[in-house]
């Protein structure tokens, strides 16, 4: 295990893409403390920014405020990263295997354009989280990304397929032009959840205000949200789908595009 | 961007026989707008002028703009993304949920009116100020007309274009995307551009804090911007270069009063529509441009030991 | 003062082929001596070429700054270039920075680019970005064939009136030459329209037909003697069939020169995207045939393209068969533009036969002198992937492979499978300089005899075409070595290259009131001041 703290929260946000386990798992203590770490337009090193206990390990500890430590865990394909505090931007971006684990909270573009492994924040998060940067046609396409907190605007913006479960209430356009995969939002929402979607599936438990191009299908219960739930109940998000309780609206959209997606709604009682 | 249909004024002037201004107001913010491009001239095709044209105005309240509009459609703050959605499946003649619309503060049967005249229309433009551009959705607003305009096309010429703000806002977009690749929010820190809108846009720089030293050419955010971008100008070393002195100049470190750009400084500006029109001062100012104070600053600069961020294409960071 | 010592020289303008010879440069011109004791350097075992020259491309003003705008994915992914002490930052991919377009075509032996469409009342832009593209020579060729005043002209049959137009136009947009895309199309497409049939009169004239805006248009230029032949993006780009528009164009141009662009994307056959087949043999025999003709090939190669045009309708039909983003700027009274990103794929039938057709009129043309390597950038593939299609082209077996990738269904609709030409150094060093430059009148580029701009590429040999040309050893413009071994070693503005043809001065008369009624702006403000250009050099027409 490595293990990396944090001496002093950075005056301008650092960019440490290098502290991924893959990077990490072949190195030595002294190039370890030796990796590039650039604060603002200055190339530093990761010593000047961290204390540095461990080496070639793929099991990656860090301690303290990083929430202006942005990229860590990018494009990585193994291992784990444990984050004990906060984590900046981008965190995991472009990831295809591996564990992230954040004890805080964590900024925009976690899990951003994601293929697989798993995120899971205790805390709240940011914006974009598992979307698309700009101007590119799919964000996440694979891999599930967990929020025990609140998250902020167009989560899951064009995912492709993947899972995303926030326990918290999330705001504008989550959904975004989604493409597949999953959203389950435990919160609820405030506004344009679903906007121009295409296909995909938004779980909520919670009543959504949507888009006048959503239109209202059936109430019933889905048989694919027990899988769902067999999938995420052990992860720690449980969702209500037995038959006493598992009744849903559908509602179907986004009309605009046209798409074939599909929110639905707990609705256990028929209100 | 995900597209967009446009064209130069002229052929707003000469074609254009439905006009729409969604969330702006031209008769006080564009004074000519309507009388040099859309709505009195007669164009090559609009030979009968303002007969020639219906405009539709939309906006939450009534500005003097709805004088000049043959349909006011007041409109719920907040609710442009819902209606430009709607419209987008009117137009394709998918259903929608009345009772939704509704509480946009438009009926379905106006709005219906509304997909209905945009059709017909020979050649229809959108001209989308900052109520639009900058009410919550922001870019996903503009990106709604836009999108509306281009899917207008399968059916008849249609165009959309941003209302812009006073200086030269599209100038500076011209000129950072031939030179970096971006319109605005450009990160060199890398020694490379970057752009990422919300990461490294000017207002979440300064509420995050994340920049240390500010240099403000052509504008005021100690004016416009949320209290805590001010707080964080007033806090780091600020640099103002502007021929008045302004609300940013007095929490700022340091300001340089310099000559008024197309007064007594000459140049380059982009109308809205992109076209350059060169400035031809009128008269003379016994401060220097913009330009002269900028690259005595960069000399200075050059004059200091050397230090760049490493050429290696390992260090590039998407 | 260099001396290049011991290189192996192609200059085909002086019908040297690979003679071993030392090359003198003195004050950015290429001299017959220089004095002992000059620098020197050692081209022992290395081959000396004339500067490239990009005769059609794509790389500055409004139409490609709009494509930059709207592909900033694109650019997350391109080659980065960074800001250092002997160069500025930029971004490389289909829609390079100004500053990285510079560096890209000299790190490939490139020294002169002539963007390929221009329109009048956006031109300072242009001028703007070639101003800040970095040490190549450029010109440029301003949009014409949609231009209503002049399309008004035609119409009423004053054909002498329309020349003065021409030669105001070209002197006010500063250009080098005349551009006519898709003619009546773009004017077409105002209303959402387009110019199919090259005899019908175009939408809201009676007299005015493709055919006659090319016919007219050629004859001008021949008349006012532009250096540069009418530049021409033939009606029906891309679409199955087209090669019968192309011919009939050809043949309205007889007794005229002109230059046809990007053929590849002119030379097809069929109904239908399903039955699209290859017609190359049929346009190189009739091109063949005419040497009042030049061309070059808008090859494809499969990979990530941008298309970028003024051709309004065909963008987008482009836009509605694949549904990627598609972006459309109409400019009042002259022209416009379309941009959809697009790629090509080795699995897709139709993008197969554009491979094909390529390379086909590349092998099938005869005379390298008349047809130049272009890929239309970057509409068919980037500018930097020019040594891919040099080394097909040198390599018959490597081509051969390449077909054999293609998918079954392809083979009988195209003909490369049977061509087995190959191109020699010399013909690859008339297709990518000594042709071009040719062909747009520049007597100092393209060759390496005295007097000559000292424009000089200097490669390794290599059995690999696409290594070779793709590092250069040394690349030198104006006798400074501006690359070498594909670091910039100095960087210094380019010049740019403009006509000033002969108009009556009271035309500016007749234009006033029409422009003040059909534009925009004040007719004081439409013309390019030549203050505006880094270092222009007035080329005469004679």
């Amino acid at each position: 295990m490595i293990k990396f703290t944090l001496k002093e929260i950075p005056t301008v946000p650092l960019e440490t893409e290098q502290l991924t386990p893959d990077v990490l798992a072949t190195l030595d203590h002294a190039a370890i403390r030796a990796l590039p770490a650039f604060l603002g337009k200055r190339r530093h090193a990761i010593q000047d920014f961290f204390d540095v206990e461990g080496e070639r390990s793929d099991q990656i500890e860090i301690h303290g405020d990083a929430g202006r430590v942005k990229w860590i865990g990018r494009a990585m394909t193994r291992g784990s990263v444990r984050v004990v505090g906060n984590a900046g931007m981008h965190l995991g971006s472009q990831m295809k295997g591996g564990e992230i684990h954040v004890t805080g909270n964590v900024s925009d573009w976690a899990g951003a354009e994601m293929a697989g492994g798993l995120i899971h924040i205790r805390g709240n998060a940011g914006g974009q989280i598992g979307a698309a940067y700009r101007g590119g046609t799919t964000g996440m396409r694979d891999g599930t990304i967990l929020i025990e907190g609140t998250a902020g605007l167009e989560v899951g913006m064009r995912m492709k397929r993947g899972t995303i479960a926030i326990k918290g209430r999330v705001r504008d356009f989550v959904g975004l032009q989604m493409k597949g995969g999953t959203i389950v939002l435990g919160g609820g929402a405030e506004i344009r959840a679903g906007a121009w979607m295409t296909r995909g599936t938004i779980i909520s438990l919670e009543p959504l205000k949507l888009l006048p191009t959503f239109l209202y299908a059936c109430r019933y219960q889905p048989n694919v949200l027990r899988v769902i739930a067999r999938y995420l109940e052990p992860l720690g998000f449980p969702l209500p789908v037995d038959s006493a309780v598992g009744m849903y609206q559908r509602y179907t959209g986004d009309s605009a595009v046209p798409g074939k997606g599909e929110i639905l709604v707990w609705n256990p009682h028929g209100t | 961007m995900g597209g967009k249909v446009s064209c130069t004024l002229g052929e707003i002037k000469n074609r254009a026989d439905f006009i729409v201004y969604w969330g702006g107001n031209p008769a006080e913010c564009h004074p000519r707008h309507f009388t040099r491009y859309t709505l009195t001239q007669k164009g090559k095709f609009t030979p009968n002028g303002r007969k020639d044209r219906t405009m539709w105005l939309v906006d939450i309240r009534e500005t003097p703009s709805a004088k000049a509009a043959d349909v006011f459609m007041q409109v719920r703050p907040g609710k442009d993304f819902e209606i430009l959605t709607t419209l987008r499946a009117l137009v394709k003649g998918q259903r929608v949920n009345e009772a939704a619309v509704a509480d946009t503060g438009v009926s379905l049967q106006q709005l219906q009116e509304f997909a209905d005249g945009m059709k017909k229309a020979k050649f229809g433009v959108f001209f989308f100020g900052m109520g639009l551009s900058m009410t919550r959705g922001k870019h996903m607003n503009s990106a709604a007309i836009l999108t509306l305009a281009t899917e207008l096309n399968a059916f008849t010429k249609f165009v959309a274009m941003p209302m812009r703000g006073h200086g030269n806002v599209t100038g500076s977009d011209v000129v950072m995307r031939w030179t970096t690749g971006y319109p605005f929010g450009v990160n060199l820190c890398r020694g490379y551009p970057r752009f990422n809108p919300g990461e490294f846009s000017t207002i979440d720089l300064l509420v995050r804090r994340d920049v240390d030293a500010v240099l403000v050419a052509g504008a005021d955010p100690g004016a416009t911007m949320p209290q805590p971008a001010i707080d964080h100008l007033a806090r780091i070393p600020t640099i103002v270069l502007d021929p008045k002195v302004t609300h940013t100049s007095k929490i700022a470190k340091v300001h340089f009063t310099t000559a008024a750009t197309g007064v007594s400084a000459p140049g380059t500006v982009y109308r809205m529509d992109e076209i350059p029109l060169t400035l031809r001062p009128a008269l003379k100012s016994p401060y220097p441009t913009d330009e002269e104070i900028l690259k005595r600053i960069n000399a200075a600069i050059l004059k200091k030991s050397t230090w760049m961020p490493v050429d290696d294409q390992a260090d590039a960071l998407v | 003062m260099l001396r290049i010592k011991g290189g192996k020289v192609y200059d085909p303008a002086h019908g040297l082929n690979g003679v071993v010879q030392d090359i003198c440069v003195a004050d950015g011109k290429i001299v017959a001596d220089v004095p002992p004791g000059c620098r020197e350097i050692d081209a022992a075992g290395l081959f000396i070429f004339p500067g490239g020259v990009d005769i059609h491309t794509h790389v500055a003003g409004a139409a490609l700054n709009f494509a930059r705008a709207m592909t900033p994915e694109n650019q997350r992914q391109a080659t980065k270039f960074f800001h250092t002490a002997k160069r500025r930052t930029g971004i490389g991919g289909p829609t390079p920075t100004t500053f990285a377009t510079g560096y890209l075509y000299a790190g490939m032996g490139y020294t002169t680019v002539f963007e390929a469409a221009v329109p009048v009342l956006s031109a300072k832009h242009t001028h703007e970005e070639l101003s800040d593209t970095p040490i190549l020579d450029k010109g440029c060729c301003v949009l014409m064939a949609n231009n209503e005043i002049l399309l008004d002209l035609l119409q009423q049959g004053d054909v002498e009136r329309a020349k003065h137009v021409v030669a105001w136009l070209i002197w006010a947009a500063k250009a080098y030459g005349v551009k006519a895309v898709n003619p009546g199309g773009v004017a077409a497409w105002k209303w959402g329209g387009n110019a199919s049939a090259m005899s019908e009169p175009v939408s809201g004239y009676s007299q005015v037909t493709p055919l006659k805006i090319v016919s007219s248009l050629a004859r001008i230029i021949d008349e006012l003697k532009i250096p540069h032949p009418l530049h021409l993006h033939c009606n029906n780009l891309g679409a199955p069939g087209n090669y019968t528009t192309t011919l009939e164009t050809m043949k309205a141009l007889e007794g005229n020169r002109a230059h046809m662009a990007h053929l590849q994307f002119h030379a097809y056959g069929g109904d239908d995207w399903h039955t699209m087949r290859s017609e190359s043999q049929a346009i190189a025999d009739y091109f063949n045939a005419h040497p009042n003709l030049t061309c070059d090939a808008g090859a494809v190669l499969f990979g990530n393209a941008v298309t970028i045009t003024a051709d309004g309708p065909w963008q987008h039909l482009l836009y509605q068969l694949t549904g990627r983003k598609w972006g459309n700027i109409d400019v009042e009274n002259e022209t416009g533009c379309g941009i959809v990103p697009y790629s090509y794929k080795g699995s897709n039938l139709v993008n197969a036969v554009q491979w094909a057709v390529g390379l086909e009129l590349l092998l099938l043309i005869k005379d390298p002198w008349r047809i130049f390597l272009t890929t239309d950038h970057p509409n068919g593939a980037c500018f930097w992937r020019y040594p891919e299609i040099i080394h097909m082209l040198m390599n018959a077996a490597f081509r051969r492979e390449r077909v054999k990738k293609l998918p079954e269904k392809v083979l009988p609709r195209i003909v490369l499978p049977d061509l087995n030409r190959e191109y020699s150094l010399y013909e690859i060093a008339i297709i990518t300089s000594a042709g071009p430059a040719r062909a747009l009148g520049l007597k100092n580029k393209g060759q390496l005899g005295v007097g000559a701009d000292a424009d000089i590429a200097i490669y390794h040999e290599n059995p690999d075409g696409e290594y070779m040309f793709r590092y250069p050893r040394y690349v030198l413009k104006g006798g400074e070595v501006v690359v070498e071994d594909g670091e910039i070693r100095h960087q210094m503005g380019g010049r740019e290259f403009i006509v000033h043809p002969s108009y009556d001065p009271k035309i500016e008369d007749f234009l006033r009131p029409l422009f003040q009624q059909q534009y925009t702006m004040s007719f004081e403000n439409y013309p390019v001041e030549l203050e505006r250009l880094e270092h222009p050099i007035i080329h005469p027409c004679e």
